[in-house]
């Protein structure tokens, strides 16, 4: 049965442990210094100056004080309790100093201090040893190496890091690996009047991950959005697994992430097709998305997103109309929104109706509609409100240029008066910089998003359908299928490390009840023809050896034998020609099975990740996979819909389905292997990587078979 | 020079660069997590050092030494070696 790795919490005993990092009651600063512009000073003044609500300590020897606060020499000279200590001394002393937390009873620690981890090998010795202390003592750690953690709470208000302000009160929270990203965020969202709930910047994650802080803003009822930036996973099947449980339910928050290191490595390297293609980016790109985890490219798609989840309504639908007062603007983002996935709304009758009666006779009273150059705001309301009433509009983008008689600020106080009426998302662009400023300001001071360009409008709209389709796709628990796993087990557990033979490769499928055909390993040419000759003809030959990777290259593979002779005579120029191209080659012999007849060819492939454990692929198989990388990715095993999701995810599924008069394949048979393939490397951990290619897809009445299998043990 | 005055000048120096008690400076005292050093005051540290005894530190070793008493050790073996 399948093995899941089940993630550590790392969370210490009590309902809401992180409270000691984000809602202490008592803070220490341990290393804090009297110069200005150092980090351990400003993090001090920091947490003085944004008005924070508990009791601040400064530990600083041989100081009698720091902005006139008195100085401790020791965190063991405070008398009273503390909730938290901020840690800002060099690297050299932080274990003691975590120590000395441990024996005064703190319970949380941020450690900003850097050179641990990330200077190197004698670093990360350092950081495990800051594991074990935080273990012995039962403290939850966030960093080290990290900007620190903001808690914009009226309660609490907590600026515990060195970001040179304290951000405004919002509904967001972002997490973020980098420290340096987090300075710049916070920058940019001031200048957006971007607000937050919380900000964590989490460094080397030796103690809090992004796991645990997903789950405690899962519960923060100050938070509705989380954006989280991610450099390195070190427990991806945690994550999603964390995210499922934030994505949907009755407590639901939208998760957007951006994950760099979009670059594949070692591809290159990688012996099997699904090795070549599943780099860690393509399989973060699909199981976020499995996970209900809206994936932006950018700072400023995840903003634009995260601004329109914050403040608007989800959408009903993926259906979008917009307003606008100038044709080309109008086009673009009609444009853009088409071909990021969102669908022009179809007005009703009536709506057109109610159009050309409120707009002049030169307005376009289709979708875009066009209230022409010169509309003040009586035709904004009018077309605002007409289109919010039509059924088949989900969602509205408005668009403005400036033109002499706009009356900016009057139509952006219309637009926020109808749309108080309305239960459907809004988006706006004034378009321009110094002119639409106070009109923008309007919008904004009512939680109306605004884009600079239209197209952003769109690309958001674009990620909020993304979280909506994924709360309302079915989840379906993983059921096991019945299978023969103890017979996979005696093939493999016999076994090094290292390719299969064919032959074993194909009995291990068998075991997980996929589609092999009957076979047998010949080692001489007549064994091969007595063996075709029980079969059936045609049959083919493959050369069995653990050397050979690819057969066809060497001409290990012989086709659609017709009779005896013909398979004769296919032995004797097989075993001919592999002692000239590869005289070394140990040979196992040469598989015989019956030839199967043309269908659609693709690939099942699995294989284990560093990070995610064992991941599937699937895609249009054969020689030129990598060509066409048409792959989908999933994590192992899978339940139905998703075998049924990644079948119908490739690009070239219209071929599957049988375009242009050809026969379409049994997408069933082939949902069902891949659920087989899934529950097998999930099971069978020895299974590094494995390849099913091709399987070749007949329609449904003749089914699927396997044509090559290759499976590589740890 | 014995180990001694040696002990008692390194002490007198710790005191004046980092501006704090006698009292509270140990052989095993650490300059940053016990005497508060900042990393600028390092740097002052092996300065005054090296103008006290008149020798010559090398600056990226006399930067490792994280105690009074390693100080002391490391300018005694220094003073050996430069006959000061």
């Amino acid at each position: 049965m399948p093995r899941l790795t089940k993630y550590s919490t790392d969370e210490g005993p009590g309902e809401y442990p992180r409270d000691r990092i984000f809602r202490p009651k008592s803070i220490a600063v341990m290393g804090v210094t009297p110069t200005p512009g150092t980090v351990p000073h400003d993090i001090f003044h920091n947490i003085l100056s944004s008005g924070y609500t508990g009791v601040l300590y400064p530990v600083a020897p041989g100081k009698q004080s720091i902005s006139t606060v008195r100085a401790y020499r020791y965190l063991t000279d405070i008398e009273d309790d503390l909730d938290l200590a901020v840690i800002v001394f060099p690297a050299a002393v932080c274990e003691r100093a975590l120590r000395m937390c441990g024996e005064k009873g703190v319970k949380g620690v941020i450690m900003i201090s850097a050179g641990f981890r990330e200077v190197g090998p004698e670093g990360a010795k350092r950081e495990q040893r800051i594991r074990d202390i935080c273990k012995d003592y039962d403290i939850s750690l966030v960093g080290p190496n990290c900007l620190g953690v903001i808690n914009t709470d009226p309660e609490i208000r907590l600026n515990a890091s060195f970001a040179r302000k304290m951000p405004a009160e919002g509904r967001i929270a972002f997490l973020s690996q980098s420290g340096a990203l987090c300075t710049a965020v916070l920058d940019y969202a001031r200048a957006k009047n971007i607000g937050f709930s919380k900000f964590v910047s989490f460094g080397n994650k030796a103690g809090v991950t992004e796991i645990g802080l997903l789950d405690y803003l899962h519960k923060d009822d100050k938070t509705d959005v989380i954006l989280l930036y991610l450099e390195e996973l070190r427990d991806g099947r945690g994550l999603i697994e964390e995210a499922k449980k934030i994505t949907r339910g009755p407590n639901a928050k939208p998760i957007l992430a951006i994950k760099s290191g979009r670059t594949p490595q070692g591809a290159d390297a990688a012996s099997s097709h699904t090795g070549s293609l599943a780099g860690e980016d393509a399989i973060c790109e699909a199981v976020f998305r499995e996970a209900g985890i809206v994936r932006v490219g950018s700072i400023e798609e995840l903003f634009n997103t995260a601004l329109l989840l914050a403040n608007q309504p989800m959408p009903g639908g993926d259906h979008v109309a917009i307003i606008t007062n100038a044709g080309g603007p109008g086009v673009m983002a009609t444009d853009a929104a088409v071909s990021i996935g969102l669908e022009m709304a179809r007005f009703a009758p009536a709506t057109t109706e109610r159009l050309r009666a409120a707009l002049p006779a030169a307005a376009n009273v289709n979708n875009p509609v066009d209230v022409i150059g010169d509309a003040r705001t009586d035709r904004y309301e009018a077309a605002l409100e007409t289109v919010l009433a039509d059924p088949d509009v989900h969602q509205a983008i408005v668009i403005l240029t400036p033109q002499s008689m706009t009356d900016i600020d009057a139509i952006a106080r219309g637009i926020v008066r109808v749309h108080a009426g309305s239960d459907k998302p809004l988006a706006c662009s004034f378009m321009g910089a110094s002119d639409v400023q106070s009109g923008i300001d309007i919008l904004q001071a009512a939680h109306i998003p605004h884009y600079i360009l239209p197209e952003w409008a769109c690309a958001a709209m674009a990620g909020v359908q993304r979280t909506c389709r994924w709360r309302e796709t079915p989840l379906v628990p993983f059921q096991p299928l019945p299978v023969d796993e103890s017979a996979a087990r005696t093939v493999i557990d016999a076994e090094p490390s290292g390719y299969l033979r064919e032959d074993q490769a194909l009995a291990v499928l068998a075991a997980y009840g996929l589609p092999t055909l009957p076979h047998r390993l010949c080692h001489d040419a007549p064994e091969a023809v007595a063996f075709a000759d029980e079969l059936g003809y045609p049959v083919v030959l493959r050369l069995v050896s653990r050397q050979i990777g690819h057969k066809s290259e060497l001409k290990g593979v012989a086709l659609d034998l017709p009779d005896a002779d013909a398979v004769a005579a296919a032995y004797e120029a097989m075993m001919a020609n592999i002692g000239k191209v590869m005289p070394g080659a140990e040979i196992c012999g040469v598989l015989v099975r019956p030839m199967i007849p043309a269908g659609h060819e693709v690939i099942l492939g699995a294989k284990r990740n560093p990070a995610f454990g064992p991941t599937l692929m699937f895609g249009i198989g054969g020689v030129f996979v990598e060509v066409f990388r048409d792959v989908t990715f999933a994590l192992a095993p899978i339940d139905a819909g998703t075998a049924s999701r990644m079948v119908c995810g490739i690009r070239s599924i219209d071929l599957l389905r049988g375009a242009r008069g050809m026969e379409a394949a049994d997408l069933a048979g082939i949902e069902l292997c891949l659920r087989r393939v899934g529950q097998l490397v999930a099971d069978i951990e020895r299974i590094a990587e494995l390849d099913v290619n091709p399987l070749i897809a007949g329609p449904p009445e003749r089914g699927c078979a396997v044509a090559d299998v290759r499976i590589r043990l740890e | 020079m014995d180990r001694q005055q040696i002990e008692q000048r390194v002490v007198k120096v710790v005191c004046y660069v980092l501006n704090v008690d006698p009292d509270l400076v140990e052989p095993e005292s650490n300059f940053v997590f016990d005497l508060g050093a900042e990393s600028t005051q390092s740097v002052a540290l092996v300065a005054a050092f090296e103008q006290e005894f008149g020798i010559e530190m090398e600056q990226e070793a006399a930067l490792a030494v994280d105690t009074v008493g390693a100080a002391t050790e490391f300018i005694e073996k220094a003073c050996r070696e430069q006959g000061v």
